[in-house]
């Protein structure tokens, strides 16, 4: 086997005229503008990584206010107010705002390129897609800024979210963002099933999708049938809190029901682990199988794997409430599943091992990262199979031990792969390495800081400490695990400082990096770091599940799309046989009207009930704008157009053949 | 080396049909709205176990007699279920570019579509209850008052497609949208169907 460090000749343009012609075909228009106006799904995909890492920053330093203020008995750091907002802006934000839009950012940037297209299916969709991410979270930290920060926790139960134990609009404002947020997660969901459905490479069939592709569709399953949930769960919430609304879904005087609203919050809220966990253990099969060398074990297995978890995944929602009155029958039925959801874990576990085992590993820091990821996410699994179990659970129930819990298994099982990916997929996306010892101190200070803060919770939350106090007593006992859990937090941030530094020298003085540095299988190495705007200038087929691995000068490649509008192939959903040419939509405004047409809605929602119609109005007239072809503003018409001769693609290709 | 290519130039540049794209991101948006249905649904039932009567009773117009309305609601069902024929006319013009038949018949769908979304306002007046008075009444309102926005949003669609034809006519990528807009318009009478039977039927079933 003799991989190539550099792009395959045949997927790149045949000659400099060619390449500027179809560069400037595909780039955006210039300026400002220009950028607001992009639908290229690397500029869409940067934005939800940027913006959902800028987030997590942020999201980290009210963690770190958190563990001051509980470093020591009866601290003062912060008010009981502040607290709760600190808590629920905090999980908040690293639910909604990063974990769930940081992997499908991550998904529209590479799955196109993996499977071998241009773009995305519905390019101004996709743009629509991010802007309503940002609406949502400029939403949630406008209201945290001008203390109306969200303070019912992240999953606002009521009564206590209910119109009469949170008065004011910090729950409203948490609701209206759910929506904007779960906007952008469905519809990347759409563009990541329809792309991976209908574009891929020519011989791509379905059991040559690459893993990380295959775990974006089945989280884009997930979340076209868990997000509805928690939109329906907080209309009814907003609805109920609304004046001269005033239904009475959770209000219990009127015949409504408060377990309804845990009920279908859980039922978004469980599979939406899995929807952060998934695409995360694609990353894992992803870089193990570059950094061992060879073909990933049981590719079938890990693949049906993550079909269950998808499944399974929608089983086990009442297992959080295992504390409320529920038929013997339920809870039996919920425990069993919930251990159930092991086994499918456990499968990938194993390949992943045998996978290392049998290959022969390069221990870079992507694949140091990938332990770590492999220790702390087993040992957060193991938890997660005691508290399946009822009576453990209820002893358990809202103690500093499910915290323990769902940060070995969040943290574990979605940040350390993260990471993993950043360093992985960094020279892709910037044409720089970053820094590799420094990335190994980065390693190092996570794995240490992360057990130092969250197991001691463990403990403390066996000895009785309940989640969500603001403080306790010195009486407890309680001090000496809580400051060390505190130190631990202090090393958690040297190491993402550590990142962030590595992140900004590599971007100036990184070495520069060529298209495939790690010898990886997959198509997106095949094209120069950064890809072109176009990707492929003749998109590729494949043969095989690893392409780069095999030849992949020698493959047939596809010519004869236009060279003068946005044009990518569309291919049969099972067996990837070339079926038609689908034109894509240029570059648009209209997507950036909409989503500040939909975040003015759902931020006047908060007050009356009378903007949903004059939002409904002006969506209607932006999205007629939107579709009417051929009133695109000037510019960008211009821009659009090739600038360059048009060279002949198949008589270059001809020529170099 | 390199020995073959792989031509599609002389693949269609369009297709009219369920092979299209937008085809599919059409089918995931019925997926989640479709699910969406299914939750309002479960919520009624779930909150049906609060009541032990179902409607509840009002004193106000006779005790036991607050069953919805039937004549509009039924009225609009049929007027729903039968707008696909047209519809269909249309979805079946578009594959031979009919121009003719596809402007008469969006224009008509149009039309159709507006006498749904009046009848609707006259299925609200008939659910004897305001949607603030009880859980009951919330669960009621909220189920149709989502199926009136998709009624909103299809004829809203279908007024945008009958504008593009009537003024720039008919091409194969336009004669998909249309298709796959008809696609909508049929999910959104189809799931009116078990809805109206759990909300006008549900209380003398259950």
């Amino acid at each position: 086997m003799k991989v190539s460090h550099q792009a395959i000749p045949t997927l790149a343009a045949p000659d400099e005229a060619a390449r500027k012609a179809m560069q400037s075909l595909w780039t955006r228009p210039p300026g400002l503008i220009g950028w607001l106006c992009s639908t290229n799904h690397k500029d869409i995909g940067r934005r939800y990584i940027v913006t959902a890492f800028i987030f997590f920053g942020l999201a980290g330093l009210l963690a770190a206010a958190m563990r001051i203020q509980l470093a020591f008995p009866e601290n003062h750091f912060l008010s009981p107010d502040l607290y709760n907002q600190f808590f629920t802006v905090h999980g908040t934000t690293m639910m909604f705002l990063f974990a769930v839009p940081i992997m499908e950012g991550i998904g529209l940037y590479l799955v196109p390129l993996m499977v071998g297209t241009r773009n995305v299916a519905f390019p101004r969709l996709n743009a629509f897609g991010y802007f309503a991410y940002l609406a949502g979270g400029l939403l949630l930290w406008g209201g945290f800024l001008v203390n109306a920060g969200a303070d019912a926790g992240w999953f606002a139960y009521v009564p206590l979210s209910g119109p009469q134990f949170s008065p004011g609009h910090r729950v409203d404002i948490w609701a209206d963002m759910i929506t904007l947020t779960e906007i952008s997660a469905l519809v990347g969901a759409v563009e990541i099933i329809a792309t991976v459905l209908k574009q891929r490479a020519p011989g791509m069939s379905l059991n040559r999708i690459p893993v990380f592709v295959w775990a974006e569709v089945v989280t884009a399953f997930m979340i076209i049938f868990a997000m509805p949930a928690v939109m329906v769960v907080t209309a009814y919430l907003a609805m109920d809190r609304l004046a001269n609304v005033n239904t009475h879904f959770f209000n219990p005087a009127e015949g409504g029901d408060a377990l309804l609203y845990q009920h279908l919050f859980w039922f978004f809220g469980h599979p939406e682990v899995y929807i952060i966990f998934l695409p995360a253990t694609g990353f894992v099969s992803t870089i193990i199988e570059t950094f061992s060398g060879r073909r990933i074990f049981g590719y079938t297995a890990i693949v049906l794997s993550l079909i269950a978890t998808a499944f399974i995944g929608f089983g086990l929602w009442v297992h959080h409430m295992f504390a409320t009155p529920l038929p013997l029958l339920g809870r039996t039925f919920f425990s069993a599943s919930s251990m159930m959801i092991a086994i499918p874990s456990g499968i990938q576990i194993f390949c992943w091992i045998t996978t290392l085992w049998t290959g022969r590993p390069r221990m870079q820091v992507p694949l140091l990262f990938v332990c770590g990821f492999i220790l702390v996410f087993v040992l957060g699994g193991l938890t997660g199979v005691m508290l399946a179990s009822v009576p453990l659970d209820l002893q358990m129930h809202d103690t500093y031990f499910v915290v323990a819990h769902f940060h070995y298994v969040l943290i574990g099982g979605a940040v350390f792969p993260l990471f993993a990916a950043f360093y992985y997929w960094f020279p892709k996306w910037t044409g720089r390495m970053l820094n590799e010892s420094l990335g190994k101190w980065n390693v190092l200070t996570l794995f240490v800081g992360f057990n130092l803060t969250f197991f001691p919770m463990h403990i403390l939350g066996l000895h009785g400490m309940p989640r969500r106090v603001y403080t306790y007593l010195a009486e407890t006992g309680w001090g000496n695990l809580n400051l060390l859990a505190t130190i631990g937090a202090g090393v958690i941030a040297v190491s993402v400082v550590l990142f962030i530094i590595n992140v900004l020298v590599s971007l100036r003085r990184g070495a520069v990096a060529d298209a495939n540095p790690w010898l990886a299988p997959t198509l997106e190495w095949a094209v120069t770091s950064p890809p072109p705007a176009y990707n492929f200038y003749h998109p590729p087929s494949v043969a095989d599940g690893q392409p780069l691995w095999h030849a992949p000068e020698q493959r047939p490649v596809v010519v004869g799309l236009s060279t003068e509008k946005r044009e990518v192939l569309n291919t049969t959903i099972i067996d990837a046989v070339p079926e038609h040419r689908y034109e894509l939509a240029t570059d648009s405004i209209w997507p950036l009207l909409l989503g500040i047409v939909v975040g003015l809605t759902m931020t006047f929602v908060i007050f009356t009930a009378w903007a949903i119609p004059a939002g409904m109005f002006f969506s209607l007239v932006v999205l007629y704008a939107w579709f009417w072809r051929g009133n695109e503003p000037k510019f960008i018409v211009e821009a659009a157009k090739p600038k360059v001769e048009m060279s002949q693609p198949e008589a270059a290709l001809a020529a170099q053949t | 080396m390199n020995t073959a290519v792989i031509d599609v130039s002389k693949l269609p540049p369009h297709v009219e049909d369920h092979t299209s794209p937008i085809w599919w991101g059409n089918t995931m948006l019925l997926f989640i709205e479709t699910t969406m249905f299914a939750l309002l649904v479960g919520s009624y039932f779930y909150l049906r176990m609060n009541f032990t009567n179902w409607p509840p009773v009002r004193s106000d117009v006779g005790l036991y007699q607050t069953d919805p309305d039937l004549g509009f609601a039924t009225a609009n069902l049929i007027v729903l279920i039968a707008s696909c024929i047209p519809m269909y006319i249309v979805d079946r013009a578009c594959l031979r570019l009919d121009l003719r038949v596809v402007r008469l018949g969006m224009a008509i769908m149009v039309l159709i579509g507006l006498v749904t979304i009046a009848l609707r306002f006259f299925e609200f007046r008939g659910l004897k209850f305001r949607w603030d008075d009880n859980a009951y009444a919330a669960i009621l309102w909220t189920i149709l008052g989502m199926h009136l926005l998709h009624l909103i949003t299809g004829t809203a669609e279908n007024l945008l497609m009958a504008a593009w034809v009537w003024l720039k006519g008919l091409d194969t990528q336009h004669a998909r949208d249309v298709r796959v807009g008809a696609v909508y318009w049929y999910w959104i009478a189809a799931i009116w169907i078990p809805l109206y039977a759990i909300v006008y039927f549900g209380p003398h079933w259950l």
